[in-house]
């Protein structure tokens, strides 16, 4: 849904943040670009541990019994103890599993939709001569520009009309069309040798058999960039599984999370604990795809 | 040049095909190719569309069959007159004069910053991007838990410094906002942050070579190197947060749900309420037809500058 | 894989949905845990707690449009009004209580008309909630306020009323009554309508189902006027917010405190406190107060006759447990608890219970109701006149332009 990015250069997997800083410098500059770069170090390092102070807030308190976190934030901090206690109590409340299961469902089904549709349809865009290839390209340019979310009150009420709400397909279906990945895939394709594919025609195999198993096999990059990105997009959209869902079984990680507080009271660590049990999976996701996610990112504008 | 990924479109919109691709057969293979993703695009982005533009001239109601009554202009003429609307426009405007500026000038000196630290990058990251990629929701529960009155962290480390019963950040209409603002670039920095680094990437080490073998301090390289050739990245950047606060909600809705009263009510939050509280999809595709847009008029803008700086590079 | 095939509980299972947090809350957990009891163990029931207000009615309406709302659900009367009329609600027919032994004479009869819309019943009540006067016997002892019982002597009007504050404020060096003004919308409206409708001349705010504003703006004036001498007087606070202005009265910063009467489970977790509640004193010509009742709604669905006994069961089953309700204050609206002996023995929820006979709910509108639009505009600008921030013209005029939108718009629910 968070398309706000207009084109990518997949084939750019050179984005790392750790760049060295120029090495081969004038001696007499050295000593002063190395105390420079220290103080930068320290300078950040500051931020960076300011910038981690919510994250660690939330889980010293969700480590700490419900009855000290009411108390307020001073008790919580004298609290010297550990208990698992808050995410017993989400984990067997049960709701969770729910949301976790909503929440993969949804996500996984979308990003297959996305990511084959979205190739298919890069791959016309990449090899394919055709009339009304010109009016197909701007109908996709002007599909960048569309906010999906300013679109939430129609599509709820074509969902309704189709007696869809309160279904996973509500909150699968009108994410799909991510229309940034088409721009992403037919970018990478114009990318790939063309020698491969003229053979195959040769031989006589068709557009569907050199996309399936020419294109896609050497789409491996592009595919789990895209992959990653609709799934940490369709993962944590709120706006949408909001409206479109209203059964607790049904929710979604963001929708269930966004209802909870009201609910709790004042449990504090059992809400800071389904907040890190819903975030979890994401951050799991970052250890094991950081540099896909980053490019990814970086690629194409996620932000929405 | 800076976050190529992102602004180098001359490669995805390339002109029209080459002759010597062209291929009678095609036509049908491609549209088959097409039609999966079409369909998709049809039924939920043009569809709704339309459909948002017929219904804000009727009394659509959520509840009733069909597009109600015909009413003409009238739900632009009501919005365009209520208080509500334009005060909703405005926190928006203020959102985005709030969270944008920090949200620059951070992520540029920290990206500036880790560019010249070799030690830490792992931890950088892990502090500045992965907040990013966490659901709003989990986002707002840790916030509203540290802006809590009299008892939050934010309450409590306010009074180490001597201020006494400190207003409640989400319970005052005047700071409300900030609240919600200082909560956004917390969330969202590494996005910025990851852009800068990609434009960081870029620029030309031998430039830093050549001004540090004519002497030029560290400072002196960031000043007339850096800042110059990073300026493309923040009109992105810049253009980025302005679309982004425009379609501002997830915070709002979950930190102060628009109020006290009013004060945080955003453009998206009174259309929401508009269609799923009060029913009234009529009036909610009106607004949302305004919202759309100046949404769009900023998206057209930003191309265009992308356009001009392509052609300018 | 609930969200693709359709939602599948056992069979009996009922799916009730609710507002209630707080102290309210944990009672009704114990009342739906006995009806797990009585019906075979946790499978019987599936309860799902919202928070209330806007967002609760947007989701059972959500759910209700989208065909799969649960079997029962909490409404206040003044909000079910609206969603029968927007045909949200399955109609509650004689038969249908019947089939539990229930009839309509079995509730009080002015909470049971609230919820009857063109002569078709919408509605169980379960309660009525009115706002109440809260006092702090130790607090009032000192200031002479109480009687040989140890009970508030009556106060009658606003000069009794000013001395009776300005006695407490000598004793707690603080304020002489609370009531929430920051952060809150429906506390100051609700204090505002108890006071107004006590007034010879009071008009209903809006009428012709929300069309026309019709409150007498004199009246209105002259009241806000009054409430904001209260506070601009220093005999009441006036920046407090929900959770404060319970504090001043629970820790003898104020004698008195005004609020819905469920804040008693709260007044009476507070160790050594010692507290009394009686209808909010009649201070202009007639008793009346604020109030609204809770009751069950039915959501339009496809129902077997086995779901519809189920979810009339269940409903049974609560108002037998009236009594246990009560407890969090609350005045039953069945009138087998209501007139049974030991309610008439429950301190202090009997000294209060009388204020339901003078109930005055909001004026029904689309945009009317507990948590509704109505409020959150009307109580906003109360809130800021208490405050000091806004004059009562002020208000008024900025009641009339945000009010004036909704007045004038087709009504979409019908």
């Amino acid at each position: 849904m968070a398309t706000t990015g207009t084109s990518s250069s997949p084939r750019r997997t050179g984005i790392s943040a750790a760049a060295p800083p120029p090495r081969r410098v004038a001696d007499s500059s050295k000593n002063s670009t190395r105390a420079f770069n220290v103080v930068c170090g320290v300078v950040l390092g500051v931020f960076a541990i300011l910038w981690l102070i919510p994250s660690f807030w939330a889980i010293k308190t969700s480590l700490t019994p419900n009855s000290v976190s009411a108390v307020g934030a001073e008790e919580i901090l004298r609290y010297g103890g550990l208990t698992f206690e808050p995410y017993a109590n989400i984990l067997r409340g049960g709701a969770i599993w729910d949301w976790y299961l909503a929440s993969f469902f949804t996500s996984v089904v979308t990003t297959l939709l996305t990511v084959v549709t979205a190739s298919m349809s890069g791959y016309a865009l990449s090899r394919l001569q055709f009339r009304g290839r010109n009016l197909v390209f701007l109908l996709m340019l002007a599909g960048i520009m569309i906010p999906s979310q300013v679109l939430v009150v129609p599509i709820f009420q074509m969902l309704d009309a189709v007696s869809l709400l309160n279904t996973y397909w509500a909150v699968i279906l009108p994410q799909v069309p991510y229309v940034i990945a088409v721009f992403v895939f037919k970018q990478f394709f114009d990318g790939l040798p063309k020698e491969l594919e003229e053979s195959a025609r040769i031989d006589g195999a068709g557009f569907w058999r050199i996309y399936r198993s020419i294109i896609m096999p050497l789409s491996k990059p592009v595919i789990s960039a895209m992959a990653i990105l609709t799934f940490v997009n369709v993962w944590n959209n709120l706006l949408l599984p909001l409206f479109v869902v209203a059964n607790p079984e049904l929710m979604t990680i963001p929708v269930g999370l966004a209802t909870v507080q009201g609910s709790f009271g004042q449990r504090y660590s059992d809400i800071q604990a389904s907040s890190i049990l819903g975030a979890l999976p994401l951050v799991i996701l970052f250890l094991l795809f950081q540099r896909r996610i980053v490019e990814g990112v970086a690629g194409t504008g996620l932000k929405g | 040049m800076s976050a190529p990924a992102i602004t180098k479109p001359g490669a995805a919109v390339n002109g029209p095909p080459r002759k010597d691709r062209l291929r009678a057969g095609d036509t049908k293979p491609a549209w088959l190719f097409l039609a999966p993703f079409a369909l998709f695009y049809v039924l939920f982005l043009i569809w709704p569309t339309v459909y948002m533009v017929i219904a804000s001239f009727f009394n659509t109601s959520i509840v009733q069959e069909g597009f109600g009554s015909f009413t003409g202009f009238g739900n632009y003429q009501e919005m365009l007159t209520r208080p509500e609307f334009w005060s909703a426009m405005w926190h928006t405007l203020q959102f985005t004069l709030y969270t944008t500026p920090p949200l620059v000038v951070l992520s540029f000196v920290f990206a500036i910053l880790a560019n010249r630290v070799r030690r830490g990058q792992a931890l950088f990251r892990l502090a500045f991007f992965v907040p990013f990629i966490l659901p709003s929701a989990a986002i707002a529960l840790i916030w509203n838990f540290i802006y809590t009155p009299a008892s939050g962290l934010l309450a409590v480390v306010q009074g180490w410094f001597g201020v006494e019963a400190p207003s409640p950040v989400l319970g005052t209409p005047s700071i409300a906002m900030i609240g919600i603002a200082i909560t956004t670039v917390w969330w969202t920095i590494g996005f910025n942050f990851i852009l800068y680094l990609a434009g960081l990437q870029d620029i030309p080490r031998e430039l830093y070579e050549a001004a540090a073998l004519d002497g030029a301090s560290p400072w002196q390289q960031i000043r007339w190197i850096t800042i110059p050739m990073l300026s493309r990245t923040t009109t992105l950047v810049i253009l980025l947060q302005i679309i982004a606060s425009l379609k501002i909600f997830d915070q709002v809705y979950l930190m102060t749900g628009g109020g006290p009263g009013i004060s945080t009510e955003v453009a998206l939050g009174l259309i929401t309420t508009s269609a799923f509280t009060d029913f009234r999809v009529g009036a909610a595709s009106a607004a949302s037809v305004l919202l759309f847009i100046v949404i769009v008029i900023i998206a057209v803008l930003r191309q265009l500058i992308d356009r001009a700086q392509e052609r300018r590079a | 894989m609930a969200g693709v095939a359709g939602t599948q509980l056992a069979p009996g299972t009922v799916t009730f949905w609710n507002l209630f947090g707080g102290g309210d809350g944990a009672r009704l957990q114990l009342m739906l845990e006995e009806y797990e009891q009585q019906h075979g163990g946790s499978d019987a029931l599936q309860a799902a707690t919202f928070a209330w207000g806007n967002p609760y009615y947007t989701k059972v309406s959500l759910a209700t449009l989208g065909d799969k709302p649960p079997d029962v659900a909490v409404a206040h009367a003044t909000r079910a009004t609206n969603l029968a009329r927007a045909g949200l609600l399955t109609e509650i027919t004689d038969e249908m209580l019947a089939s539990v032994g229930l009839s309509s004479a079995d509730f009080t009869p002015k909470v049971w008309e609230s919820t009857v819309m063109d002569g078709k019943a919408y509605a169980v009540p379960l309660d009525t909630h009115p706002f109440v006067l809260f006092y702090n016997k130790a607090v009032c002892r000192d200031a002479g306020l109480l009687d040989a019982n140890d009970e508030l002597v009556p106060i009658q009007g606003t000069e009794q009323w000013e001395a009776a504050l300005t006695a407490a404020k000598e004793v707690t060096g603080a304020y002489g009554a609370s009531v929430a003004t920051v952060s809150e919308t429906a506390t100051p409206w609700r204090f505002f309508q108890t006071l107004y409708s006590q007034r010879n001349g009071s008009t209903p705010f809006l009428s012709d189902g929300g069309t026309e504003l019709t409150f007498d703006e004199a009246l209105v004036a002259d009241t806000l006027a009054y409430m904001q001498s209260l506070t601009a007087s220093g005999l009441m606070p006036q920046a407090t917010d929900y959770a404060g202005s319970q504090t001043l009265m629970f820790t003898g910063q104020s004698a008195f405190y005004l609020q819905g009467e469920w804040e008693i489970t709260t007044a009476q977790s507070v160790e050594g406190l010692e507290f009394g509640m009686v209808p909010v004193p009649t201070l202009f010509d007639q008793p009346a107060c604020q109030a609204d009742s809770h009751a069950f709604v039915l959501p339009t669905m496809e129902r077997s006759p086995e779901q519809l006994e189920l979810a009339m069961g269940f409903v049974k089953s609560m108002l037998d447990q009236s009594l246990a309700w009560a407890e969090g204050g609350h005045v039953p609206a069945y009138l087998p608890a209501l007139r049974s002996p030991e309610y008439a023995a429950m301190e202090p929820q009997s000294d209060y219970a009388e204020a339901a006979d003078y109930a005055v709910y909001d004026a029904p509108a689309w945009y009317s109701g507990s948590g509704s639009n109505f409020e959150n505009i009307v109580g906003a600008q109360i809130g800021l006149v208490m405050q000091g921030i806004a004059s009562p013209e002020e208000a008024i005029a900025s009641m009339r332009s945000q009010l004036g939108t909704y007045a004038r718009t087709a009504d979409p629910l019908s």
